[in-house]
């Protein structure tokens, strides 16, 4: 008895060290494993991405596919590059750009002033706007008639931005959603009165759910939003071959092609 | 790191607060309810009685509330408002949350109640059954009062889970204090102000429960 005790004090004061020590010292590990890294195209970079905005990004049994997945594999094979994609999430896709574990992001990113503070973004390869997802029969035109309202969101999307901005930031009737397909569901089940998303993602629900009535309105206030591939601050060499590949793919006529099938009528 | 966050996001904290507290107390109240006749109707000789009670605890008990809360909210309740109540507005996700922390908070306290119960010795029962109590009488005015003295530190520790737990509810939106540090971390990209802002709360939440409420309830059925 006296044993196990003593056993299992050692075990949770290694475990506890062990933890203290990782987490000071991933900073340094990271640096020299990045140097240790060997240059030159025979490098694969992870692509990090958040697999629940289709059409974006979605998991197809076991396998990533979607809009955005089809241009970085096309911007790869323009560009030289290899690549594999991972489902990282959404906060952890950040993160990992953060600490060096994902090389780049593909992920309906908007390339806003805030997140430019943080990352490079490449040259845009989509334009979206907001869009707000409202019952058929409503009054409502515009935002500002949703004053009082509870509205579902992404959060720390743009759709929750554009919210935030009009109502302010910690205004009540924001309900922060951990992907967007949660707050079209409240929205059908009557738990929020109207969802701000992307156009992409709120036309592609929609096209799924024929049997249900609603309506998809514009507010003239939403700016056009740029979607970029994100790397990390500094990361020029990777950047200059992403850019390199968008060029091509956008003069060879290929992001066209991702386009129509994708958003094609 | 950016402490400013916190203040700029306050109303998010308060509100979670008082959406936490609110959450906590009524799921301890209807809980602390159920989980009276569920445990009692474990311990019944009814078969009636004791299969459902029983089947009851395992589901609850055997089952993340992580996933309770999701089917719940995202099936249950629709689904229940969609046969019942088909004009009715289907409530929001603090009443999902309520729902989820009260059926399972009773499975845990009907296992502390049979076990408070079945600590106090047979013979009192008898005692009271011999000088003409019914059955029912006995439990109310003998057995329980003394069985719930024996209780109170494992409710305490029963109540301090709920309160922690009932951050999970996070995942559906519901504006309590798990949801403000989720929102805000992710938001403006602070992750230690947010979720050691919020840690500190609970800290101070739990305190209050253990050292204000458990304590003052014990003394106050302590005979003396």
């Amino acid at each position: 008895m006296k044993i196990g005790k003593k056993w299992l004090a050692t075990l949770a004061l290694t475990v506890g060290v062990g933890l203290l020590v990782s987490a000071c010292g991933s900073g340094g590990q990271q640096a020299s494993g990045g140097s240790a890294a060997p240059a030159g195209d025979s490098k694969v970079y992870v692509v990090g991405t958040d697999a629940a905005y289709p059409p974006f990004e979605k998991m197809e049994a076991d396998k990533i596919t979607g809009f955005d997945i089809d241009v970085i594999q096309a911007v790869a094979d323009a560009g030289g590059f290899k690549i594999e994609v991972k489902n990282t999430g959404w906060d952890p896709l950040f993160d990992g750009i953060d600490k060096g574990n994902v090389d780049l992001g593909i992920s309906a990113v908007t390339i806003t002033d805030e997140r430019k503070q943080k990352y490079d973004f490449s040259e845009p390869y989509f334009d979206a706007n907001q869009l707000i997802l409202l019952p058929e029969d409503t009054t409502v035109t515009k935002l500002a008639d949703l004053k009082g309202k509870k509205i579902g969101v992404q959060s720390a999307t743009t759709g929750e931005q554009v919210v935030k901005k009009a109502f302010g930031d910690t205004y009540e009737g924001i309900k922060g959603f951990d992907d967007t397909p949660s707050a079209v569901d409240d929205f059908f089940v009557g738990r929020v009165d109207a969802v701000v998303a992307d156009n992409a993602v709120l036309q592609d629900y929609a096209k799924k759910v024929k049997d249900k009535k609603f309506k998809l309105i514009k507010d003239d206030s939403f700016e056009v939003e740029h979607y970029g591939i994100m790397v990390k601050k500094g990361n020029a060499d990777l950047l200059n071959k992403i850019n390199q590949g968008l060029k091509t793919i956008k003069e060879n006529g290929k992001l066209k092609e991702i386009n129509e099938k994708y958003f094609g009528q | 790191m950016d402490w400013s966050v916190v203040y700029d996001y306050r109303e998010l904290f308060i509100r979670g607060v008082w959406n936490t507290v609110l959450l906590t107390t009524v799921a301890v109240i209807c809980g602390t309810i159920l989980g009276l006749f569920i445990g009692l109707g474990k311990m019944s000789d009814k078969i009636y009685l004791k299969a459902p009670a029983a089947i009851y605890v395992e589901l609850f008990r055997g089952t993340p509330l992580f996933l309770q809360i999701l089917l719940i909210h995202t099936a249950v309740i629709p689904g229940i408002w969609g046969l019942f109540f088909p004009e009715a507005k289907v409530p929001e996700a603090l009443f999902s949350g309520f729902v989820a922390l009260t059926l399972n908070a009773a499975a845990y306290i009907a296992e502390i109640f049979r076990a408070g119960i079945q600590s106090i010795d047979p013979g009192q029962m008898e005692a009271a059954r011999s000088l003409g109590m019914t059955k029912g009488m006995a439990m109310r005015l003998i057995t329980i009062p003394q069985a719930f003295l024996r209780m109170l530190p494992a409710l305490g520790n029963e109540f301090i889970a709920l309160l922690k737990d009932s951050s999970l509810l996070a995942i559906i939106s519901t504006p309590e204090l798990g949801y403000a540090a989720f929102n805000i971390a992710k938001n403006t990209f602070e992750r230690f102000p947010p979720y050691l802002t919020s840690g500190a709360i609970y800290l101070v939440l739990t305190l209050f429960l253990s050292r204000v409420v458990v304590r003052g309830l014990e003394k106050r059925y302590t005979p003396k």
